[in-house]
């Protein structure tokens, strides 16, 4: 009986092969004359179903070696024996039936199941997204507890500044480190490193007693904000191109939010610890335990219960000799020669630095320029970083969206326009007199803001497939950069009032935003121009092998680069529908005879 | 979304007070009286004064100058920052609008209005921050509106000020906790890092 299902499976299934067989014929020598492969593919599925109605079950003769071609039939061959398929193999024991949800050739998922905690997929998005929420929430804490600090330790404004640019410049440096760690320790050791080795910095508060102290500690606290790479590592190697840009924007967003949480929940543990019989100024050092506590057990989980890739973890895969282990000079070479990678850098600054910028100025804008309370601005300035559940994913979305119909160009409008739209109600914040108007600016602004946020993240994968652990580092970092440079230049001297510094900081953000029209691939075009005409140059694969050289390429490492490339063929647009690269209708002659 | 739109809802509410609220006060610190009330305060000892411990003697009176002596009903004592305290910290600067003015955030004591002289020996509280301070009595009348006050400094703040250093805050047991926490924070790292790459080597030998 199992023979007989192994027949059945294996003549359901030839149709895909053969479809995808026929379609390379086409692209690639645009002949109605039958290739090699297909031609081996037809003999040995006659072979087979001869042997079956010849020989008896489990004779001689009767295996599927040939039909499941487990010997390399194709010009893209894989290595290994319990390695995940290629694109134009499939197998009888196909891993990838395994998986929650339905997944691509790199096993990557390609659909997106928030309420899911299957493994690997979803689990990792959301013990990748909640580290990073964590990360958020401790780099953040001190921002509303600042009336009580600056009382107990004698700060002064120049003191707050500075803590507060320290607060994100250290993550400068531990975003570009990231990405390399990411490539060649895996994303779960990224992200468990960084939670369980700044849990200690975030304990330390407890120390402080000066402005130096303050500053120092604040600074280390800020190292962790790394996570956001491990994050987005995490999520490009477990989801689709298809759906990256949701998905990355949810992780990316829902991490963010963690910025505005903190607004809430460290007066709220404050107030409570005072109630508990402590004085002020012992009270916020005790609350700070909290997201040291969240650290230690967010880590503790990410260890136990998350998975690098999704066909496992990546000390295991390395040894088992599936994944190579990459050079990190070739990952940092790669990423340093593509331009795209410093636009991505300074786009990123103000996009993700501007929403830094606010999460720690806006609570004093608001109680300082309105009069208000305490709380209520620490409630303004919690729904700014709040907006981020809906804004950062919408973003992603409307990225992902785009690319449908446009493709890559459709990416780039999308976050030129977002990102736009951000600074002019940034400009509009600065300008508003009364509360009303400067709360609805706030609002269209955090969305603007966050949204292009998402709308980066949505490109970022298709830069380089190689470096894409340093890209999205560098990117990240990008984002701390232009925080503490904005910090520096608008809220950290007397020389502008904070309302002229908002509108001074939208109007450089809309100038920096014009960067996007430099973006261009050669396989996709850019904002204004098309893909190149070379007819080379034109091919996805040309783009991510162009990372590997001759040499590495004839030892086959170029391998994930190339699914990677098919795989990205979305990006053309409608245009890749009408490519011919999904043909309905089984082959003209595909007479099994004619061998 | 729920959330974000009832916390915007809540917000309007908020600023919708606050609207109402602000709209009454105009009422000026340079329209008070000056130097309505004698006001004395005289600190336990001389070095710099230890919050939570040292002491405070505060004396106030009716000064022979006052004028507006029928509308006192109730003296409010409060701290207030001296100008060296006030450099390069926005969150204390002196403003001629009274509902803005922030130099004089602390409460002392707030007693009924008496003819006779007044006195208290006030505790400094543990969460006043290091700085220089005077004291600062207020006149209030029945609306609750400022209309007199005396210091116990002179009108440029530079005489009679005393400095207060705060509590740090700081406290062994939680000095000790922050490092067991971390410790093991470390520690729980390591011992995952070390056993994972033991079974990845085993798996390998395999």
């Amino acid at each position: 009986m199992r023979h007989f299902q192994r027949y059945i499976y294996a003549t359901k299934n030839y149709s895909e092969n053969l479809k995808e067989l026929r379609a390379k014929r086409l692209e690639k020598n645009k002949t109605h004359v039958l290739s090699q492969e297909e031609r081996v593919f037809f003999s040995r599925l006659l072979g087979t179903i001869m042997a079956h109605h010849n020989e008896d079950e489990g004779s001689v003769g009767t295996s599927m070696h040939g039909v499941t071609a487990r010997e390399q039939v194709f010009s893209f061959s894989v290595q290994g024996e319990d390695d995940g398929p290629s694109s134009h193999t499939v197998r009888f024991d196909d891993p990838t039936a395994k998986f929650a949800l339905p997944v691509d050739s790199e096993h990557r998922a390609t659909a997106f199941k928030p309420f899911s905690f299957a493994k690997p997929h979803m689990r990792a998005f959301h013990l990748g997204w909640i580290s990073f929420f964590t990360c958020f929430i401790s780099t953040f804490a001190a921002a509303p507890l600042v009336p009580i600090i600056r009382d107990n330790l004698d700060l002064t404004k120049s003191d707050i500044g500075n803590a507060g640019v320290a607060s994100v410049s250290g993550a400068i440096f531990s975003r570009l480190a990231m990405g390399a760690v990411c490539d060649l320790l895996g994303a779960r050791y990224g992200t468990a490193f960084l939670l369980m080795l700044s849990a200690p910095t975030v304990f330390s508060m407890s120390f402080v007693s000066d402005a130096g102290g303050y500053l120092s500690v604040r600074f280390m606290i800020g190292f962790c904000l790394a996570t956001f790479v491990s994050c987005q590592y995490w999520t490009s190697v477990m989801f689709n191109g298809k759906i990256i840009g949701l998905v990355n924007g949810c992780a990316g967003g829902w991490g963010d939010m963690g910025g505005g949480v903190t607004q809430l929940l460290m007066p709220m543990v404050f107030h409570v610890i005072k109630l508990a019989g402590a004085t002020p100024f012992t009270a916020w050092r005790i609350a700070f335990f909290i997201p040291g506590f969240l650290q230690v057990i967010m880590g503790i989980l990410v260890l136990t219960l998350g998975q690098d890739l999704p066909d496992g973890n990546l000390s295991t895969l390395q040894k088992r000799g599936e994944v190579s282990k990459d050079k990190f000079t070739k990952v940092f070479w790669y990423a340093v020669l593509n331009y795209r990678t410093y636009v991505l850098f300074l786009l990123y600054g103000f996009s993700m630095g501007i929403e830094m910028t606010i999460n720690n100025v806006i609570s004093e804008y608001f109680f300082d320029r309105f009069q208000l309370e305490l709380h209520t601005a620490g409630m303004i300035a919690a729904s700014f970083g709040m907006a981020n559940f809906f804004a950062r994913p919408l973003g992603g979305y409307a990225s992902d969206i785009s690319a449908r119909f446009f493709g890559m160009r459709g990416r780039l409008w999308t976050l030129w326009i977002l990102q736009t739209s951000g600074g002019i109600f940034c400009v509009w914040l600065g300008r508003a007199t009364s509360l009303p108007i400067a709360i609805l600016s706030m609002m269209l602004f955090s969305v603007g803001v966050q949204a292009a946020c998402g709308a980066i993240f949505g490109i970022v994968p298709f830069v380089s497939r190689r470096s894409l652990g340093l890209i999205s580092g560098l990117t990240g970092a990008g984002g701390n950069f232009g925080s503490g440079l904005t910090q520096l230049i608008f809220f950290s001297s007397s020389k502008f009032h904070t309302a002229d510094g908002l509108s001074l900081m939208g109007i450089m953000g809309m100038i920096f935003t014009l960067l996007v029209a430099f973006i261009h691939f050669p396989q996709w075009g850019s904002m204004f121009f098309g893909p190149t005409s070379d007819e080379k140059k034109s091919k996805e694969e040309h783009y991510y092998a162009a990372e590997w050289t001759e040499e590495e390429k004839r030892q086959g490492l170029h391998e994930g680069s190339l699914k990677f490339a098919e795989n990205s063929r979305s990006e053309r647009g409608r245009k890749a529908a009408s490519d011919g690269s999904s043909p309905s209708t089984p082959p003209e002659n595909g007479n099994p005879a004619h061998v | 979304m729920a959330i974000h739109k009832s916390l915007f809802a809540s917000l309007l509410i908020c600023l919708l007070f606050q609207i109402s609220h602000g709209a009454t006060k105009e009422r000026l610190f340079s329209d008070l009286e000056k130097g309505a009330l004698e006001v004395t305060a005289k600190p336990s000892r001389e070095s710099v004064l230890d919050a939570g411990i040292d002491k405070l003697s505060i004396t106030w009176k009716l000064s022979s100058t006052a004028t507006k002596e029928a509308e006192f009903t109730t003296i409010k004592v409060k701290l207030c920052y001296a100008p060296v305290s006030q450099v390069d910290r926005p969150w204390r600067k002196t403003e001629n609008e009274l509902f803005k003015d922030k130099s004089c955030p602390h409460k002392i004591i707030t007693r009924a209005y008496d003819k006779s002289p007044q006195s208290f020996e006030y505790t400094l509280e543990r969460d006043i921050p290091t700085g220089t301070y005077f004291v600062r009595a207020y006149a209030v009348d029945a609306k609750d509106h400022e209309v007199a006050f005396g210091q116990s400094t002179d009108e440029a703040k530079s005489t009679n000020l005393f400095s207060v250093q705060a509590i740090s805050g700081r406290h062994k047991s939680l000095d000790i906790a922050s490092v067991c926490f971390s410790v093991f924070s470390v520690l729980a790292l390591l011992v995952f890092f070390v056993n994972e790459k033991r079974k990845a080597k085993i798996e390998q030998s395999k």
